[in-house]
């Protein structure tokens, strides 16, 4: 039950959804991106996906909310270079994705990257062939 | 001389030492984010003529073509699994004795969220140089074991539905495909057309695909048995293969009605559903894969896919229990 959008078209499918393995449309808003920067409080390495629970502290009220972010499953993360312990509770991550549907503090990640490193996570399996 | 094309195509076009000849060059490299993609096939299509023509790019992403006639073309490279969506560009112009060079960025497919590509260009690149004759089973037919990175069909013809089928089409599109049984973690498709890993365990007698979503295996009777009368519909239907020379078609009925079918479609159909597959191994490192779906109650003909899967020795199947943390129910605002 991973979120699989197959987007055959290039700019009608920001309109179009079309069907792949379940829909990410129906559970994300690709027209909100976000961008959120906070510390990891806890991680879920579970089926179907992995998730990252990460405080965002609002920088004009000082108010802090606790993000659900949503990534690809452990298998597929893997495969990616990634290990259950590459992020741990207290680490300083930044998130790009989009923004939920059904709940406000809801997203997924098309990008994490680690703020003391620098480093993208996820995208070096594909790299590491250069 | 340098132009620019909009997009992540950019045109350099440089003089040649021969610039007597009618013919030029293309050549450049095939990326997704900031790798290069080996083995990746550039279509390149004349304008004037249809003639097309393709390339393969190497280790390094980098393909060529050499001797094209002077001309406007269009390039194309097909999608890449979840990895990366088709990539077009049209109005590129070859011209005698130059060489135009094109550095095509693919675009990630699945919207990029982190990790739902399954790694697969990155099981892609670690399968490559695999050569050699496919291997045999004990009685001679060419033995399909191996763990297979499926692909889609490069040029997928639309199916054609039945009014009540476009029916539910509409509503589906229209509900961002919220339904799919899948978001429940049920079997979503029973066409094996979902690119991801597939791991077939040959035997004279079975043929068993293991995969990492519902219902998680399928078994292909190759003892001559014939499908049973009155069973149960169920998901995944009843198959049985037989030789034909060296393909293995395999025939399967007994479908429910429930699954939504061929990935990135997400079709409706009846329990009259009917699906031919044609195997064959032409090497040890490729799998084609011919798809027939024949239900006339929801297609007006026949669809037709046409595959070639990759050997990935390097990697498996691996447990995957959808139900460990499911939150598509919440998060797709099903009540």
């Amino acid at each position: 039950m991973r979120t699989y959008l197959f987007v055959a078209c290039a700019i009608a499918c920001l309109t179009t959804p079309v069907a792949a393995h379940h829909s990410f449309a129906a559970e994300f808003d690709i027209t909100k991106p976000v961008t959120l920067t906070g510390k990891v409080t806890k991680i879920e390495w579970t089926n179907p996906h992995a998730y990252l629970f990460v405080d965002v502290t609002d920088a004009q009220t000082g108010a802090v909310t606790n993000w659900e972010i949503e990534m690809g499953s452990p298998n597929g993360l893997t495969r990616l270079g990634w290990t259950r312990n590459m992020v741990k509770a207290g680490d300083m991550v930044t998130i790009e994705g989009s923004l939920g549907r059904n709940k406000p503090t809801l997203a997924n990640a098309r990008s994490v990257v680690m703020t003391a490193t620098g480093k993208k996570l996820g995208a070096a399996s594909s790299e590491a062939t250069q | 001389m340098r132009s620019a094309i909009a997009g992540s195509l950019v045109v350099f076009a440089a003089v040649a030492a021969f610039a007597q000849t009618s013919r030029g060059t293309l050549a450049g490299t095939v990326r997704l984010r900031d790798a290069a993609v080996p083995a990746v096939t550039v279509e390149v299509k004349n304008t004037s003529t249809n003639a097309v023509l393709t390339a393969t790019s190497d280790k390094s992403g980098r393909f060529k073509l050499t001797d094209l006639p002077e001309g406007v073309y269009e390039i194309t490279v097909p999608p890449l699994g979840i990895a990366a969506d088709r990539f077009d560009q049209k109005d590129v112009a070859i011209k005698a004795g130059q060489t135009t060079t094109l550095e095509i960025t693919l675009k990630q497919g699945n919207l990029g969220v982190l990790g739902d590509d399954n790694g697969y260009i990155a099981i892609h690149n670690n399968s490559q140089d695999i050569r050699g004759p496919a291997p045999r089973t004990r009685d001679g037919h060419p033995d399909l074991s191996g763990v297979w990175n499926i692909n889609v069909d490069p040029h997928p013809v639309p199916a054609s539905l039945l009014p009540w089928a476009q029916g539910v089409m509409k509503e589906r599109v229209e509900t961002n495909f919220r339904d799919q049984p899948a978001g429940l973690c049920l079997p979503d498709d029973p066409t094996p057309t979902l690119p991801l890993l597939r791991k077939f365990v040959h035997t004279p007698k079975l043929l068993v695909q293991l995969f990492e979503q519902e219902p998680h295996y399928r078994q292909i009777f190759l003892d001559g048995r014939e499908h049973p009368n009155d069973a149960d519909p169920t998901w995944m239907g009843h198959s049985v293969g037989r030789w034909e020379k060296d393909t293995l078609i395999v025939d399967t009925a007994g479908f429910n009605d429930r699954s939504w079918v061929l990935f990135a479609e997400g079709l409706p159909h009846t329990d009259k559903l009917h699906m031919i597959e044609r195997y064959r191994r032409p090497d040890l490192g490729h799998l084609l894969v011919d798809l027939t779906l024949d239900d006339s109650a929801t297609f007006a003909r026949p669809i037709e896919r046409h595959m070639t899967w990759q050997l990935a020795p390097k990697d498996d199947v691996l447990e995957s229990i959808c139900t460990e943390n499911n939150k598509y129910q919440r998060n797709a605002g099903i009540k």
